[in-house]
């Protein structure tokens, strides 16, 4: 009970905080940055503390530990993978002279042992220099990333806000009308959701919003007209997910004892379903949250290419097209490290949420 | 908890007010409307450095912002030169040497003056090994400019370019070349600020470093979304029509004629194929004849086509009318192998579709059984429309010869490692002209090429293609040509041209003076807006 | 033993029972035989070929000659989209089968050592949720694209899908079958069997693996349509099968942006697409509910 209270006091307040600041930026409300590093540092300081008060140190230690050689091993591994594509970097249409082509491949170190390359990546990597774009010219990796990272953060962000507004409160109410019409009715909708690819739904939503009703922008991400459509795309597909995830385990825990015994005791039935019954069924959502965010990221490369939005999924598909090695490595490495610290943070949450967990330290 | 909910709904009320306030009359990035033309490039132009940009997207930019020696006269079929930096040149009586005049009064855009140093500046970096241009084959032509290149010398002052007393230009060749003034058009041999490139080095193409002298400058460069070009007033000639040029960097087709419909863009200067039947219809779309060929080659080092007869049976039993009507983009078919709209195009040049002599040629190479005929394979890399050429040839192929060919499509970078290491039995390929001369498709298949894959190679060939470079005379030349052709297309056969190249474009009604031309080559500065 | 049999049987017919009231899922299990049996016979009944180009009638509207009409080279749509159903069964189906097979033993084997090879067999699991899908998918296919592996035309352009998919869909059933093969370890009659003497092998065949079967048939009918998005996915990216092969990933990818001038190229694929995604997901869904223990 102490940990819920804590959790209370730190976590809700914070939460909405952010909420604030990613609705402030979806209605292109400019936020000074000092605003997102003291909302950052303090969520950073409030984790510290928390993890030291709960004696998880260690455990957060060894976890940190074990991502990074994660995402080393994943860098390496890529590395190595490029090598085995067919076709190099400087292969156009044009063939170049041959003299021509050596000069360049000399300038990026091409013509080293592979031994070497590998090793210079690694160092540069440990430096936190990803090196120089192959096809744009003078522009470095992480400019490049760091151009193209906010629209496609922004995107996903939304979207997993939108599948959770969506899907917790879809799933609960089917489960609150178990087997009747709105349970059907809920259920025939996710489950449509997940059997459309986006690059179906998307055309039509442009031709209906856009061309039939004028209401949104079809193209570019420049405000709340261009940012709700790829969004709405992006999000419901998780959002039917969650939906029937939320479901299943609101049926599971009002099976359970504890809630036989509150009807028992004749606690009304909505005071059951909102304090025991959803903060208990919201933990497989939360466990679930990992594999959600690597769905967004994978899909968010379809709707960014229809939408014409200026992200970073055009650059992980285009990159390898142009064999463009270090933009490649870049790319692999940021959705990594995004994979790795989100599983991390799940994880994190869930030892906070549920003090039953067992930390294998 | 209520204080809570009314703060969150005044937050709310507020974001709602200030965002959904249109911007009337504004384009992106607060551009008048009236004043700024919206064209879409397709990608993030890989680099502004002209002397290291390979692809159309940096030199549409870059032809905008700068200027050559010479210009093209965009409004001649001929695609005559007109001066631009440069107001005379003239070759001696061998057309080994060039005398270049440069105009007086040119300013960059931060009030330097033009001189012929930074043209020579422009040069020894497009040469220099250091820079590593893949463009630096294109001055091969002067005097020992591919030594320098090849770091066997590294004086540049050896190489063939110098300035006058009188501050103009003296160019040697290392052999005559009637084409050389084209060269001077292309933004590799464009002159170059020495000083800026060496203070910001890689940044120097950065909106507040680069220095440039054409009709536009460039003002905001907002990586993979959008360049706004804004009129340079110091111009030395007529300055723009339109004060701005907004390019966005849309890749997706169909989502850029989305935004085209809903008026978002004014030019969009590349049409996906299938919708072409219907989008011909609309008032916006124009079309033009492009110096580009579309051609399937033969490995001919090894059966069947290492004969002749096979491949010319080929060559006959291809219906290339079909397949232009099916691509219903205006494409031209092409037997011969200069394209239409090019000096020394021949209409009547090349093998023409003749199903009957082809399956006799066939026979005479001794494949009367067709089941002998070895298994073959036609190569394209993936992409719909090289699909939809490939997908209608094998059922040509099928139909009148009575062939089945097999199909093996290969991402585009592995195509071109596999066209260098082992080419399929039959590959496709196309060719852009780089300036408006025929040497640029004869010399793709001489023994020297990098780009001829078929293996096929021939002494004949070659020194028609070398005669014809440096011929004076435009008759005798023309005839050469035609001899090299008749050889290649008719005898040979190591390729079949398909069809001649066409650009689709939709231009918006207000957009007034945008010419297409033969090289796509899109000049924005006589532009107007109604 | 006889208890176990009369266990599993009963699981199995009380499950079957189960299944059988659930009208949903027993129609698109219908549907779904009628899909594979048309998948089976794509050649004998598409009423064109589907790789017959009709120059003169390219792009038509749905019309009596061809009810679905014609692409942008000529060819009828119907045929195209009975084809594309043997593409997309295949790729579904083959594709889950790889996935189980990989991943089950890989799943089994560590489950069963457990230990400290189980730990460093899941580590490496758990890296590869730590790869972008993505970007796996795209190399993946493009290096196996480029690898002559078989001869059969339909095969040679399958290949690379098959093996790329199979990489990025084995680690959900690994994880699942370790977890599954962990619990029914401790049960007493597999304990007893090991006292007994079985080896490690024939206890995890004989005894774990018909108990866990329902699970993993309930993941599998999942799986199917995952893969089959995941192909379509593909074939947006340029990456989709060897032409003229084409499933309804690539039908649906080549008609999408025709939506609004060539309808009737996204209306049969996308249709097609959707309907059995549905009826994988539905019968999932009432397999689920019939079969798997856990949740019943």
């Amino acid at each position: 009970m102490m940990t819920g209270r804590l959790n209370l006091a730190f976590g809700p307040p914070l939460a909405i905080f952010w909420l604030g600041l990613v609705v402030a930026t979806f209605f292109d409300v400019s936020i000074p940055s000092f605003v997102w590093w003291s909302a950052a540092a303090y969520t950073l300081a409030g984790a510290f503390w928390h993890t030291i008060r709960y004696g998880m140190l260690a455990y957060v230690g060894k976890r940190l530990v074990e991502s990074l050689i994660t995402v080393a091993v994943i860098a390496s591994a890529t590395f190595l993978l490029l090598r085995v594509l067919p076709g190099g970097p400087f292969d156009s249409e044009k063939a170049l002279p041959p003299e021509i082509k050596a000069a360049i491949e000399k300038k990026y170190q091409l013509d080293q042992p592979l031994l070497v390359q590998y090793g210079n990546f690694m160092v540069g990597l440990v430096q936190g220099d990803l090196g120089e774009s192959y096809k744009y010219l003078g522009r470095n990796i992480s400019e490049i990333l760091a151009e193209s990272l906010p629209a496609s953060v922004q995107l996903g962000v939304y979207a997993l806000l939108l599948a959770y507004l969506i899907g917790i409160p879809f799933g609960v109410l089917a489960a609150r009308y178990h087997n009747r019409w709105p349970d059907h009715l809920l259920m025939a909708l996710a489950i449509s959701g997940v059997s459309v690819p986006s690059f179906l739904v998307a055309p039509i939503l442009i031709l209906i919003f856009c061309f039939g009703l004028g209401w949104f922008e079809p193209a570019l991400w420049d405000g709340p007209a261009y940012y709700i459509l790829p969004t709405w795309v992006l999000g419901t597909r998780a959002a039917a997910v969650i939906a029937r995830l939320v479901r299943a385990s609101v049926l599971e825990v009002i099976k359970a004892d504890y809630i036989r015994t509150g009807r028992a005791k004749g606690l009304s039935e909505s005071t059951l379903l909102f304090k025991h019954v959803l903060r208990n069924s919201l933990i497989p959502v939360l466990t679930f949250s990992g594999p959600l965010i690597a769905g967004i990221i994978t899909g968010s490369f379809v709707v960014e290419q229809i939408f014409a939005i200026p992200g970073i999924g055009k650059h992980m598909v285009l990159s390898v097209s142009n064999r463009d090695y270090p933009l490649i490595l870049g790319t692999t490495l940021v959705f990594s490290v995004i994979l790795v610290v989100c599983n991390l943070l799940v994880d994190l949450l869930y030892a906070y949420v549920d003090p039953r967990i067992k930390l294998n330290v | 908890m209520s204080n809570i909910r009314i703060l969150v709904f005044a937050l709310l009320t507020t974001f709602l007010s200030t965002g959904c306030t249109k911007k009337e009359g504004k384009a992106d990035y607060g551009l008048p409307l009236s004043e700024t033309l919206r064209i879409n490039i397709l990608q993030e132009p890989p680099s502004l450095d002209w002397s290291k940009s390979v692809d159309t997207t940096s030199s549409l930019i870059e032809n905008n912002i700068m200027e050559g020696l010479v210009e093209y006269d965009l409004n001649d079929p001929e695609l005559s030169l007109v001066p631009a930096l440069a107001t005379a040149w003239k070759p001696n009586s061998t057309a080994s040497i060039w005398n270049i005049t440069l105009r007086k009064g040119v300013k960059w855009t931060d009030g330097v003056d033009f001189t012929a140093q930074h043209v020579i500046d422009g040069w020894e970096r497009l040469l220099n090994p250091a820079t590593a241009s893949q463009y630096a084959y294109f001055l091969f032509g002067v005097k020992n400019a591919q030594k320098y290149n090849e770091g066997k010398i590294t004086d540049f002052s050896q190489v063939g370019i110098r300035a006058d007393a009188d501050g103009n230009l003296v160019v040697e060749l290392e052999k005559p070349k009637g084409y050389f003034p084209y060269l001077l058009a292309h933004h590799a041999t464009f002159p170059i600020r020495k000083d800026v490139v060496e203070k910001h080095k890689d940044r120097w193409t950065d909106p507040e470093n680069i220095v440039t002298l054409g009709a536009y400058r460039l003002k905001i460069w907002d990586h993979d979304k959008a360049i706004v070009l804004e009129r340079n007033e110091g111009y030395y000639g007529e300055k723009a029509k339109t004060k701005y040029v907004l390019a966005y960097m849309i890749n997706e087709m169909s989502t850029a004629i989305n935004l085209f419909d809903s008026g978002k863009l004014d030019f969009q200067s590349s049409l996906p194929s299938r919708e072409l039947r219907q989008l011909r219809s609309r008032k916006e779309y124009r079309e033009a004849g492009t110096l580009g060929i579309y051609y399937y080659g033969f490995n001919t080092r090894t059966p069947p086509f290492n004969d002749v007869r096979v491949r010319r049976a080929f060559a006959h039993a291809i219906d290339r009318k079909q397949i232009t009507d099916m691509l219903a983009g205006g494409q031209i078919p092409l037997s011969g192998w200069v394209p239409v709209g090019m000096f020394g195009y021949e209409a009547d040049r090349g093998l023409k579709f003749d199903p009957e002599l082809a399956n006799k040629l066939l026979e005479e190479a001794g494949f009367k059984d067709r089941s002998k005929f070895p298994k073959i394979k036609l190569g394209f890399n993936t992409n719909e429309d090289h699909q939809r050429v490939a997908e209608n040839v094998q059922a040509q192929i099928r139909k009148n010869l009575g062939l089945d060919i097999e199909l093996a499509n290969e991402e585009w970078k592995v195509y071109l490692a596999s066209l260098k290491s082992n080419p399929p039995s039959i590959y496709r390929l196309g060719w852009l002209a780089d300036y408006p001369d025929p040497d640029n498709f004869m010399n793709l298949m001489s023994s020297a090429s990098e780009n001829n894959h078929t293996g096929w190679s021939s002494k004949t060939y070659d020194s028609y293609v070398d005669k014809a470079v440096s011929m004076t005379n435009k008759e005798e030349r023309r005839k050469t040509y035609s001899e090299a052709q008749k050889f290649l297309t008719e005898m040979e056969v190591p390729a079949v041209p398909i069809y001649s190249m066409v650009s689709q474009i939709l231009v918006s009604p207000r957009v007034e003076g945008l010419k297409e031309n033969p090289l796509t080559r899109y000049i924005f500065k006589g532009v107007s807006l109604k | 033993m006889s208890s176990r049999a009369l266990k599993g049987h009963s699981l199995w017919y009380g499950g079957w029972l189960r299944l059988k009231r659930n009208k949903v899922a027993v129609f698109s299990g219908i549907y779904i035989c009628i899909l594979c049996l048309i998948a089976l016979f794509a050649y004998q009944i598409s009423p064109y070929a589907f790789d017959e180009q009709y120059m003169d009638r390219i792009l038509e509207s749905p019309n009596l000659v061809h009810w679905l009409g014609t692409d942008s080279l000529g060819r009828d749509m119907l045929s195209r989209l009975i084809h594309g159903a043997r593409m997309s069964m295949a790729v579904g189906i083959i594709t889950a089968i790889i996935s189980l097979i990989v991943g089950a033993s890989y799943g089994a084997v560590a489950g069963w050592i457990g230990g400290r090879v189980d730990a460093i067999m899941m580590r490496f699991v758990d890296l590869l949720y730590s790869v972008p899908t993505l970007v796996l998918l795209i190399l993946v296919k493009v290096v196996f694209d480029s690898m002559p592996l078989f001869t059969n035309p339909e095969l040679k352009a399958l290949t690379g899908m098959l093996l790329a998919l199979s990489v990025v869909g084995w680690v959900t059933l690994a994880r699942m079958v370790r977890g599954q093969v962990l619990q029914v370890k401790q049960l007493t009659y597999v304990e007893s069997a090991r006292a007994l003497g079985a080896s490690g092998g024939r206890i995890v065949l004989r005894h774990i693996f018909p108990n866990i079967l329902g699970p993993i048939i309930v993941v599998l009918t999942f799986q199917i349509p995952s893969n089959i998005l995941y192909e379509s996915f593909l074939s947006f990216l340029g990456l989709g099968l060897q032409p003229p092969f084409s499933s309804w990933g690539v039908l649906a990818n080549e008609g999408w942006r025709s939506l609004r001038s060539y309808p009737h190229l996204i209306i049969s694929p996308g249709l097609a697409l959707f309907t059995a995604m549905l009826a994988f997901n539905l019968l999932g869904d009432g397999l689920r509910d019939a079969f798997d223990p856990q949740s019943r």
